[in-house]
């Protein structure tokens, strides 16, 4: 029997929107799938050693609880990090999470607050929140034959720009995205993911959420071929109504 | 003034009176309308008045209608807003409603019951003489933006305010509480004591979970609910304060009504024994309630009788919890708005002791919070535990798909859940897997509530069952 370990960073901080969610949809569809999924979490004073997961997950917090893990984040956990995203572990980044990964957030008033630097991108504060449901399509992952339309709800105030080696997760069709300019959503990097994209995110994107537990499996075992079909009626449901009522 | 006065007035009651007459119950409107011609006119009309405000994220409607109980109890001539009038514009129209032309009071107390995100405006008006805060839990934050900005607008308003103020705070929670240090007003603390009420241990997922003055985790001695309990920072020593009423035990806990016994300090009662009250409200969010509102009505220095004949008297309305009989079923709808809220009405079903079918009609409105993510923040795993008992579950509104989807990955069985959209088929199918007897759960999001109050009424012929 396959097996994950799945963890989740700092799960009593970031926590803020509903993000508990995508924890939810990995180990409910890895046990449909017939995996076994553990979940560990692991908080500010905890180790962190990424040897022992293959998959990483990081939400999105409040200003007040982001302040409170920085110092963690950076000082006791970002050497680990940066090694198990070079050596090819997944990991799942929303909003708050997302922005972490980066180099810097600057404040609306040109304060710049350091963050881990895995990631060659940066936030920029802007002084009007981008909220509303968002869909974007990504030719990364294929949908039967299409690039995936992936449907979410974003609540950010940072604009994020990407440098040169990273990917944009996907195009926007509606919504903001990561600045409300480019056009693009999200980053991809080696297998880190990273979007603003809450909603849940995962739970109503399942070929989404298949991706990253395959990518996880064939990292893992080399004998895994791929993940079984399953009843996705009511998820199919629930994304499709949202692509129909805002891409009209 | 008063010439400017007495035209804002004159002209906004025309409004009211125009809307009145074209059947339109305009709360807003008139209050915006006045305010235009004079933008002092609320801050005028109001100062004669006594007024009593009610804010914080859950459980204002529910506290401010059993504070308007024990006024009534005590033939307290008073006036009060409507929940759906809880913002800058509809309190204006209640006071100009409540004044003559000339701007002179018709009534002695105001009771009003306050948006969290419109305090620190409706503040700028009115100086209250007394401040329930209730809670503060995360709660639609595409609207409000994140929980600590809501504390900090609440905290302004409340340093706007005169030190006379009497403010009333929840004990248990860390952030409410927090509004009662570094103040020279006075203040009233209610909360459960420690063993009155095992709740479940830490909710990884709560709100609140590290110091709001020094950022370190707190330590608990017990949990309640969410953040709720008594919670103690190591690194500055802030902790939970001592309550001055104290809900000491729970007798009962019905599905109609909860018996608990409670005591109070010297600082609200001379008499410290133990009381027993009959709260006419199931659930322990309404233990929550009743301590505020009989902490406001003791800190007001209404006698005590008065306070437990209204805990015990008190009918709730509009959606918090009400019944309808059909034939010899009953139809319970119960409103849901945010995580704490929800689970704490997912417990509540869990009383129930026959077949449960339930029916989540979750809407994306406005009003509702356009942002479902906060479903993934509801324990619905909880109904694992009762799922022998679980008959069917119906989801349905704006976003049925989203929740059976919710539904599903909580690991309940997916032939439970059905998907109806139509309201009317909903209430059918509903009230036939209902057993004679036994009780129909519809939990509707506001703007869900507003649609399905109104079919039931078609349906089932009712003139208006609500007040």
């Amino acid at each position: 029997m396959f097996n994950l370990n799945i963890c989740h960073l700092y799960p009593d901080l970031l926590n803020t929107y509903g993000d508990r969610g995508n924890m939810l949809a990995l180990q409910r569809r890895a046990m449909w799938h017939g995996i076994n999924a553990n979940i560990t979490n692991i908080t500010i004073g905890t180790a962190f050693d990424s040897s022992a997961f293959d998959i990483v997950f990081l939400g999105g917090g409040q200003d007040f609880e982001q302040e409170i893990i920085q110092k963690d984040l950076l000082d006791q956990k970002g050497s680990e990090i940066k090694n198990a995203i070079s050596s090819m572990k997944v990991f799942l980044c929303i909003c708050g999470g997302y922005q972490l990964m980066g180099k810097y957030y600057k404040t609306w008033d040109g304060k710049e607050i350091e963050f881990l630097g895995a990631l060659d991108l940066w936030t920029v504060g802007g002084s009007e929140r981008m909220i509303g449901n968002i869909v974007f399509e990504s030719d990364i992952i294929n949908d039967n034959g299409n690039p995936l339309k992936i449907v979410g709800f974003e609540n950010h105030s940072g604009r994020t720009y990407l440098g040169d080696g990273i990917r944009p997760f996907g195009k926007v069709l509606s919504g903001n995205g990561n600045n409300g300019t480019d056009g693009f959503e999200g980053a991809i990097y080696n297998n880190v993911y990273c979007s603003y994209s809450h909603g849940s995110l995962l739970p109503k994107n399942p070929v989404l959420t298949d991706h990253l537990l395959s990518l996880a499996l064939k990292q893992k075992y080399a004998d895994f071929d791929s993940l079984g079909e399953l009843d996705d009626t009511f998820e199919n449901a629930a994304r499709t109504t949202v692509i129909q009522r805002i891409l009209r | 003034m008063k010439l400017r006065q007495f035209i804002a007035i004159f002209v906004s009651k025309s409004t009211i009176l125009a809307l009145h007459l074209i059947r339109r119950g305009g709360t807003t409107l008139p209050g915006k309308v006045a305010s235009k011609l004079y933008p002092g006119i609320l801050k005028s009309i109001a100062k004669d008045f006594e007024i009593i405000m009610v804010t914080g994220t859950n459980g204002k409607t529910t506290t401010t209608r059993i504070i308007e109980e024990i006024l009534k109890k005590n033939n307290i001539d008073y006036i009060t807003n409507k929940s759906g009038a809880n913002l800058l514009s509809g309190v204006t129209t209640l006071f100009i409603q409540a004044v003559s032309v000339c701007g002179k009071p018709k009534h002695k107390v105001a009771l009003i019951e306050s948006d969290e995100a419109a305090f620190n405006q409706v503040t700028k008006h009115l100086q209250p003489n007394t401040v329930v805060v209730t809670n503060f839990f995360r709660d639609q934050l595409d609207r409000y933006g994140e929980l600590y900005s809501t504390l900090n607008a609440v905290k302004s308003g409340l340093e706007r305010i005169d030190d006379t103020t009497t403010i009333v705070l929840n004990a248990d929670d860390s952030m409410c509480a927090s509004l009662g240090i570094n103040t020279s007003k006075r203040v009233i603390y209610y909360g459960v004591n420690q063993n009155a009420y095992q709740g479940s241990s830490e909710d990884i997922n709560s709100d609140a979970m590290f110091c709001i003055f020094c950022k370190n985790k707190y330590t608990y001695t017990n949990h309640i609910y969410g953040h709720l309990g008594g919670f103690h920072c190591t690194n500055c020593g802030y902790s939970r304060p001592t309550a001055d009423l104290e809900c000491t035990g729970i007798q009962e806990a019905g599905s109609s009504y909860t018996t608990i016994s409670w005591k109070c300090t010297s600082a609200l009662l001379q008499d410290d024994k133990e009381l027993i009250t009959r709260i006419n409200l199931p659930g322990l969010y309404n233990v929550y309630n009743a301590m505020s509102a009989a902490a406001c009505g003791l800190a007001l220095n209404y006698s005590v009788d008065t306070v437990t004949s209204a805990l015990e008297s008190f009918e709730s309305g509009f959606g918090r919890m009400e019944s309808i009989n059909v034939e010899d079923k009953t139809i319970k709808l119960i409103l849901v708005k945010n995580p704490t809220g929800f689970n704490q009405v997912l417990s509540f079903l869990a009383l129930d002791s026959t077949a449960l079918n339930v029916a989540f009609l979750i809407n994306d409105n406005l009003a509702d919070g356009t942002d479902i993510s906060w479903l993934w923040d509801v324990d619905f795993e909880q109904l694992n535990s009762i799922s022998d008992k679980i008959d069917g579950l119906i989801t349905s509104g704006v976003r049925g798909e989203d929740m059976a989807v919710r539904l599903k990955y909580s690991g309940l069985d997916t032939h439970k859940i059905r998907i109806i959209k139509d309201y009317h088929m909903l209430i059918d199918e509903g009230l036939k897997k209902t057993p004679s007897g036994g009780c129909f759960y519809i939990l509707p999001t506001y703007t869900a509530m507003l649609d399905i109050r109104s079919i039931l009424m078609k349906k089932f012929n009712l003139k208006e069952f609500w007040k």
